[in-house]
């Protein structure tokens, strides 16, 4: 194997004690890249108490984990950790640097890519090779089209959006090894003053079997009814909506389905007049079963969908409740 | 204190388009229509607000886009704004994040504003890169998706809630000068009133040529669009709506879900 300096290191995000889902998403997108071009694989964790979540790592997954203890970030802050970044990063060799396309990703990525005179390419959600070279597929217009990108630096930041790689099922050898440093800085910039916890979960979604979900294109706010009624032919059901109709007022935050909001897996889900916008579904591709109806043939939606009807909402769901009373 | 708002131009996301020949961007067919991208219009709405709410505040709105893009301008002082500001570039086509905003620091550096805003991402490209990247360039502090914020004028700083996982928010005090990027649903974006828009008629946008700026070298590659692999290879119904509805009702009945 050729022997080269270079790395791609993974930025690992925490939950509670353990590995966030997304890092190990990304070591699946960081072994596709070892494939194509040798290179180490190392994880950098920052952040406060990250000895348990690193050792975790490291026995999980085999590989290195550099963790940097910083009693700065006991309340987490982008500018101090940024800072840490910059200051640890350089050291770790790395060519990509891979983070998730989550809130804490997209708010560290763009910056980070800038101060270490990096490329930035977030929202990634396939890799191919082509003649030894990578290209990576990023979505726009709402799923309806991707944008090949490839790097141009010597050091490239990526972020992938959740869901989109598989993390691997590996058996492992190695027990990993864990290095710990401290870092004491903090940014004067920006302080942290607590989290405000989330309003009641929804817990309807969780526990339907059916979910029928409303987006922008249901035109009228009075549509909602024709929704409402949809759902109440499913037994076990529950209606949900995408972003838009959230920021509308149209529907409470907790029935938001997406990045921002859950992430449901119910056996059908009737996705009415919903784009399909990767916001949206990440938040609802793991569903058994998938219908779509919209009025736009070409919705992104339709991409992931197992039924798909190009028809206007209003004149299609009373003709499929008609149906349904003539039982 | 001075507020810039950066606003965007998008292809309305119902526009029929296509990918082009050359894969080197799309091309519209039939009557496409444009307008401001949607989360810029909470950026408009919130820096307008912040006007009324504080004295001796100036709000300008500045966009990078080809000549049609100054009827995004028109829309944000119809709203509100005070003054509108075009970077104007050629036609349509990819525009690196780290060169759009390299230009709007350019713009921003020598005007010293207190708080810049933008939306959380463009609906065309999706990148969401280009307001933490101007607050680098700038060496100001950032937040992005916020979903609230409370303006301190007096001490200099802002407090704003972002959002992050499940639904959960972090709240910041942050140093002013910064630039905030803007969650959607952070307020109701207003109509733009009469009155406004008749002085938008009447102002028009100063025009501002990129090439007063540096063109910085890309940092990654646009290769191609191309179309998105499906990832489930779904049934499309054919027919009328009411045989759509009935192989609808049958396939569902199949499952078991009626």
């Amino acid at each position: 194997m050729k022997k080269t300096r270079d790395a791609v290191v993974i930025i690992a995000e925490a939950q509670g004690d353990e590995t966030a889902p997304i890092t190990l998403e990304l070591l699946a997108l960081a072994r596709e890249i070892q494939l194509a071009q040798p290179c180490k694989i190392r994880f950098l964790m920052v952040g406060h108490g990250t000895e348990a979540t690193a050792r975790d790592l490291a026995r999980r997954t085999g590989r290195e984990v550099v963790a940097v203890e910083a009693e700065t970030l006991r309340d987490y802050n982008t500018e101090t950790c940024l800072e840490i970044l910059q200051e640890h990063l350089p050291g770790l060799s790395p060519r990509f640097v891979l983070m998730g396309q989550t809130p804490r990703g997209m708010d560290l990525a763009p910056r980070l890519a800038v101060r270490l005179g990096a490329g930035c390419i977030t929202g990634v959600d396939a890799l191919c090779v082509e003649e030894g070279e990578l290209r990576f597929s990023r979505t726009a217009f709402g799923g309806k089209i991707s944008l090949q990108m490839a790097p141009a630096r010597s050091i490239t930041v990526v972020t992938a959006t959740p869901g989109a790689f598989t993390a691997p099922q590996e058996s492992v050898s190695s027990q990993g090894s864990v290095r710990l440093v401290s870092s004491a800085r903090r940014s004067a910039r920006s302080r942290t003053l607590g989290i405000i916890e989330a309003p009641r979960q929804e817990r309807g979604l969780s526990e339907a079997d059916v979910i029928v979900a409303a987006g922008r294109g249901i035109g009228t706010r009075e549509n909602l009814a024709l929704i409402e009624r949809l759902a109440s032919v499913f037994p076990r059901s529950a209606v949900a909506a995408s972003r838009p109709l959230c920021d509308q007022g149209w529907m409470d935050y907790p029935r938001q389905v997406g990045l921002t909001g859950a992430t449901v897996s119910p056996k059908l889900y009737f996705a009415c007049g919903i784009s399909g916008a990767v916001q949206h579904t990440v938040g609802m591709q793991g569903s058994g079963f998938i219908v779509a109806v919209s009025r736009d043939p070409h919705a992104a939606i339709f991409r992931i969908a197992d039924v798909c009807v190009v028809d206007d909402l209003e004149a299609f769901i009373p003709a499929f409740l008609a149906l349904c009373r003539e039982e | 204190m001075k507020i810039l708002a950066c606003v965007k131009q998008v292809l309305d996301s119902e526009s029929v388009f296509r990918i082009r020949d050359d894969s080197d961007w799309i091309e519209t067919e039939g009557d496409p229509r444009y307008g401001m991208n949607h989360p810029d219009e909470f950026v408009v709405e919130e820096a307008v607000a912040l006007k009324e709410a504080h004295r001796e505040v100036t709000v300008d709105v500045l966009t990078v886009g080809p000549h049609s893009a100054s009827q995004v301008l028109e829309r944000a002082v119809g709203m509100g704004a005070d003054r509108a500001y075009h970077i104007l570039t050629r036609e349509e086509g990819y525009l690196a994040p780290f060169t759009v905003s390299s230009w709007i620091a350019g713009f921003a550096e020598t005007r010293n504003y207190d708080l810049i805003l933008c939306g959380i991402m463009a609906e065309d490209d999706m990148q969401g890169q280009v307001g933490p990247m101007l607050a680098e360039h700038l060496g100001y502090p950032c937040a992005t998706s916020v979903v609230r914020e409370t303006c301190r004028p007096e001490t200099e700083t802002i407090r704003v809630e972002r959002e992050i996982e499940g639904g959960r928010r972090e709240l910041l005090e942050i140093a002013l000068p910064a630039v905030l990027t803007l969650q959607t649903g952070i307020n109701r974006p207003r109509y733009p009133s009469l009155s406004n828009l008749l002085r938008a008629k009447k102002e028009k946008p100063e025009l501002l040529d990129p090439a007063r700026f540096p063109m910085p070298e890309d940092r990654e590659q646009f290769l191609r669009a191309a179309l998105p692999p499906a990832v489930r290879r779904g049934v499309v119904l054919e027919g009328d709506t009411e045989q759509k509805a009935r192989e609808l009702h049958g396939i569902l009945k199949e499952m078991a879900f009626l």
